[in-house]
């Protein structure tokens, strides 16, 4: 037998947790492996999640406008025809960049790409494909997959998950979407933007969950300005498929009548869960939670000495920039330095236009923890940029404590609210109060100057309303 | 004639005078605004918001003409659209409209009166107003001066029939077939590069030796490929002479000492703009100058006791959220508030194509100093977000995010960026300097994936030597 071949670190899983972690490590001086299964590095988030979505939101967001918008300030434009093939290979050239600029970036770096599923033999050991390893440290980067729905058997054609709802062969007549969270509402709106009709259908009472309230009700109230169904507070309890499309079958959420629903597609997008499948946990008895989650402490540790976990199979939001900064910072404390995460700062965004983006505590959090706070807010129909594009729907929001004015949450709904949302984060990192923000420059015309107003507005005086 | 006393006086309502109104009407102070034409001032009615209107207007034209001609990486097939400008300009003056509109209820809802009218002193006291409906005398305690500026006029090419200013420029409502842009600063620029993406031939004629002579080549060079590629003709170490006699072109010198004729439907001219300080009486005041500005303290304060400027009229930076911050700081200052001018970034956005952002010290200046200074650079090639938006094409001519820190104790001394919407990427940038952020503390900011936000803690890493994605 050859010798087993040595490594300082064994990262399982290509995702932005796992390829982070690896290429941090390296630059500190370890010798690493990278344990990837899918035939690309990457993960869920260039192949299947952000960069393609993102990529598909832009190109239909382009469609929309060309269709809609110009015409009012003086571009006339026929017919805009779609040719959806072409789309979909743009979106699959915008992937293979992506992967490719990590696969560059692994050689760079002096990772070795074990290609296989790994599984973890014994602490210290990982078998790729049937060939051990050894590892001074291994990492759990397996990051995450959809849930699924009973009674709804996901085919990936006319009932999908967000895998399939980014290859969809033809536009849709009328896609169903089950789950009003951010994925849902970010692929309906492609789907709607490219002619399809879209209804949305939602267990709880309200959209993307989690949200600021006000925020969410104003989100949905401009999405159904666009042409977006509702069903809240619905349960979905069955689905038939039939060669002409599918039939969903539905109830109220606190039961009663239930009622049908003919659709062609289907879009399961309810949550997505921790993937462990096939590592071997159980064996080497590494602990999960109730929720399936791997158990970690503050530095990323399990309870097995030497295994350590980050990304989407750990709690907290799963989000690839959390994920990143999980690895980055665990590279960091294997190499013996203080790394850390801030969980207070962690942004999150929604590439609907217009976007949506918070970080911090919504206000329902900060009633819930007995806080007291202050509000500052300002729509972006009283902000010149906004007016200059043309696009003035939603507002930014600011939350600060009453008594000290530090910044304890930002929610913004608006165009480029994923790029302004920034500006907070950087203030939240620095313990900034809603003063801070206002007395800092803003260039004129921007709609940073939103984010500014409503920090001015924490205090009763904005200028520009 | 009717008399009015009052606390505050502010002479002007553009973005400096209208600020300072509300913000003293906010704080409990008597104030009264005199403004000749409509309140916004420039930045409101010929400047800043019109002509952002204007170049979002070209670049969604310009868009769908290069998806019409040569289709998109996205499979979108579109005829080619055709251009109405004059409705493109009713639409924009639409925008004037409701905004100038809302300053004005602004300022009521402040408690501030507005006088309409020409505003003239008679001393530092006392000024005189030739209003509609007759002379109007108003007293005041305190009077902030926030008249602003004007383009500056050539000598040899008076504003008039052909020659333009930005002002005329944002009402046209044909696009010259060929135009002619004397000066290479952001506003000609900005125009400039409005009129070729809606179709006319443009050439911009610059005395310098390069575009945007205050910025470095480095940062600027993405907008000089991107003017390459709209066709237009650059001709940079030249001065425009004067208009042939037939009035059919502009002739300039070139750096050869040649001549040379530049046929031109329109002559745009934007060398520059000066503060506005004739006509109200400056004489009256006697106020000490700083070149062609009036002088002021860090408080902003004139030579004269209880007499203040802000805005234009003060100096460069001659940028709305420079006169606005100014405005607003004044107010507090007359309402006992202890403030001062203590900005550590004002910045400098550049509406072109890609769009400039400058904040802080640039790596020059940041030498100048004698101090070692760290650089840390980040493409938007390899930004995902960047890909995404179909912006990441050309190397560094996507642009990039540049930081510039202490090499010692890394404190963040500038940060300059050049790239698609890189404007909005702005006030990040001005926060983290104000705060004083060292390249680690940007470093170990989470920052949303996938955004081109994301190139800012890249630089910041690049700096430090630990560049991720690069
Ligand atoms: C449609 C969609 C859109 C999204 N949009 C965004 C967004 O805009 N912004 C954002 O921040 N997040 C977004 N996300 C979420 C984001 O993709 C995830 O948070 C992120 O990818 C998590 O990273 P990770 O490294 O933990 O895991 P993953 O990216 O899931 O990577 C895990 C990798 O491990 C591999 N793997 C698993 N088990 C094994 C094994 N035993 N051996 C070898 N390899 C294995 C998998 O093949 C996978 O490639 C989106 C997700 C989806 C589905
Ligand atoms: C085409 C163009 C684009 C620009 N783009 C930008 C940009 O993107 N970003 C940016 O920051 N800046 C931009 N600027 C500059 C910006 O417009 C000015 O910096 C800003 O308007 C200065 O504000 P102010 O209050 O000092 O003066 P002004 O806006 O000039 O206002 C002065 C006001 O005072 C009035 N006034 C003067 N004298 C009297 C008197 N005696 N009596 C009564 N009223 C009087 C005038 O009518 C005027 O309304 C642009 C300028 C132009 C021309």
């Amino acid at each position: 037998m050859s010798e087993q071949k040595a490594y300082d670190l064994v990262v399982i899983g290509g995702g932005p947790g796992g390829y982070v972690c690896a290429i941090r490590a390296a630059q500190l001086g370890m010798k690493v492996a990278c344990v990837e299964k899918r035939g690309t590095l990457g993960g869920t988030c260039l192949n299947i999640g952000c960069i393609p979505s993102k990529a598909l939101l832009q190109a239909s967001e382009k469609f929309e406008e060309a269709n809609h918008s110009l015409a009012k300030f003086g571009v006339k434009l026929g017919k805009v025809s779609l040719d959806l093939p072409t789309m979909l290979e743009h979106k699959d050239s915008v992937v293979d960049s992506n992967v490719k600029g990590i696969e560059f970036l692994f050689k760079k770096n002096k990772i070795d790409w074990l290609k296989g599923a790994g599984r973890i033999t014994a602490p210290g050991t990982v078998e790729v494909d049937g060939e051990s390893v050894s590892a001074k440290n291994i990492v759990i980067a397996t990051g995450s997959t959809h849930v699924d729905l009973p009674g709804l058997d996901v085919d990936e054609e006319r009932i999908v998950s967000s895998t399939g709802a980014l290859t969809l062969e033809k536009v849709p007549k009328h896609l169903v979407v089950i789950g009003g969270g951010y994925i849902g509402l970010e692929m309906g709106s492609v789907w709607q933007r490219l002619g399809a009709k879209v209804t949305v259908v939602e267990f709880l009472d309200r959209i993307v969950p989690g949200m600021d309230g006000e925020i969410a009700k104003t989100f949905q109230r401009v999405l159904k300005k666009q042409g977006m169904t509702f069903k809240l507070a619905t349960k979905v309890t069955g689905a038939k498929t039939k060669r002409s499309g599918v039939t969903l079958t539905m109830e109220p959420a606190k039961g009663g009548e239930a009622e049908n629903l003919d659709c062609d597609v289907v879009l399961v997008a309810v949550g997505r869960k921790p993937y462990v499948e096939g590592l071997g946990l159980e064996e080497v008895g590494v602990e999960l939670d109730e929720r399936g989650r791997v158990k970690v402490d503050g530095s990323y540790r399990t309870n097995v000495e030497g295994i350590h976990a980050i990304g989407d199979v750990i709690p907290g939001p799963m989000l690839a920039h959390k994920a990143e900064e999980e690895g980055a910072a665990l590279a960091e404390i294997l190499a013996g330095q203080p790394g850390h995460v801030n969980y207070d700062t962690v942004p999150g965004i929604v590439y609907t236009w217009p976007e949506v983006a918070s970080v911090g505590k919504t206000e329902e959090e900060l009633k819930e923890a007995g806080v007291e706070y202050r509000v500052g807010k300002f729509p972006f129909t009283a902000n010149g940029r906004a007016r200059a594009m043309n696009s003035t729907d939603g507002m930014v929001k600011i939350l600060a404590d009453k008594a000290t004015d530090r910044i304890l949450g930002a929610h913004i709904l608006g165009p480029e609210a994923g790029t302004l949302i920034h500006e907070v984060v950087v203030a939240m990192e620095f313990g900034g109060s809603a003063e801070d923000l206002a007395r800092s420059f803003h260039g004129h015309p921007t709609l940073n100057e939103a984010v500014k107003e409503a920090a001015l507005a924490v205090h009763g005086r904005p200028l520009h309303i | 004639m009717k008399e009015l006393s009052c606390q505050l006086l502010v002479i002007g309502a553009g973005p400096g005078g209208y600020v300072c109104a509300i913000r003293a009407g906010q704080l409990g102070l008597d104030t009264v605004v005199v403004e000749a034409a409509r309140p916004g001032g420039v930045c409101l009615t010929v400047g800043c918001i019109p002509s952002k209107a204007l170049i979002h207007v070209a670049e969604e034209y310009a868009k769908a003409a290069a998806a019409a001609a040569s289709g998109t990486p996205f499979g979108l097939h579109a005829p080619p659209p055709e251009l109405d400008l004059a409705q493109a300009v009713s639409w924009k003056e639409g925008i004037v409209e409701r905004l100038t509109l809302g300053v004005a209820q602004l300022l009521k809802r402040a408690g501030v009166k507005s006088v309409a009218g020409w505003a003239r002193f008679r001393d530092g006291k006392t000024v005189e107003v030739e209003t509609a409906t007759g002379p109007q005398v108003i007293r005041a305690e305190n009077v902030v001066i926030a008249t602003g500026s004007t383009p500056v006029e050539l000598p040899a090419l008076p504003f008039g029939g052909k020659v333009i200013s930005s002002s005329e420029a944002l009402k046209l409502t044909r696009p010259p077939e060929r135009l002619v842009v004397v000066g290479a600063g952001y506003i000609g620029l900005e125009l400039g590069t409005a009129f070729a993406k809606l179709g006319s031939r443009v050439t911009v004629v610059e005395a310098e030796d390069r575009i945007l002579p205050q910025w470095d080549r480095e940062l600027t060079r993405p907008v000089a490929k991107r003017l390459e590629t709209l066709g237009v003709e650059i001709i940079l170490r030249a001065k425009a002479r004067r208009l042939s006699s037939d009035a059919t072109a502009l002739v300039v010198e070139t750096a050869e000492g040649e001549e040379r004729r530049l046929p031109a439907d329109q002559v745009l001219v934007t060398v520059g703009r000066r503060p506005l300080v004739e006509g109200w009486g400056l004489e009256e005041l006697d106020l000490d100058r700083d070149g062609p500005f009036l002088r002021i303290d860090g408080q902003c304060r004139t030579s004269m006791r209880g007499v203040y400027a802000i805005g234009d009229v003060t100096g460069e930076p001659m940028l709305a959220h420079r006169a606005m911050a100014q405005g607003h700081m004044v107010a507090e200052i007359l309402a006992d508030k202890p403030r001062a001018w203590d900005t550590r970034a004002i910045p400098a956005v550049c509406f072109t194509d890609p769009e400039v952002v400058c904040v802080g010290l640039s790596p020059e200046e940041a030498r100048a100093t004698g101090r070692e200074i760290r650089l840390g650079q980040f493409p938007f090639s390899a930004n995902g977000r960047a890909m995404t938006l179909g912006a990441d094409a050309g190397g560094s001519d996507a642009g990039f995010v540049r930081v510039v820190a202490r090499a010692d104790n890394h404190l963040v001394l500038g940060v300059q960026a050049v790239g698609p919407g890189v404007s909005e990427l702005s006030a990040a940038f001005i926060l983290a300097i104000e705060m004083g952020a060292r390249l680690e503390d940007i470093a170990g900011t989470i920052h949303a994936h996938p955004t081109q936000s994301e190139a800012f803690p890249e630089a910041a890493l690049k700096a430090l030597g630990q560049g991720l994605h690069v």
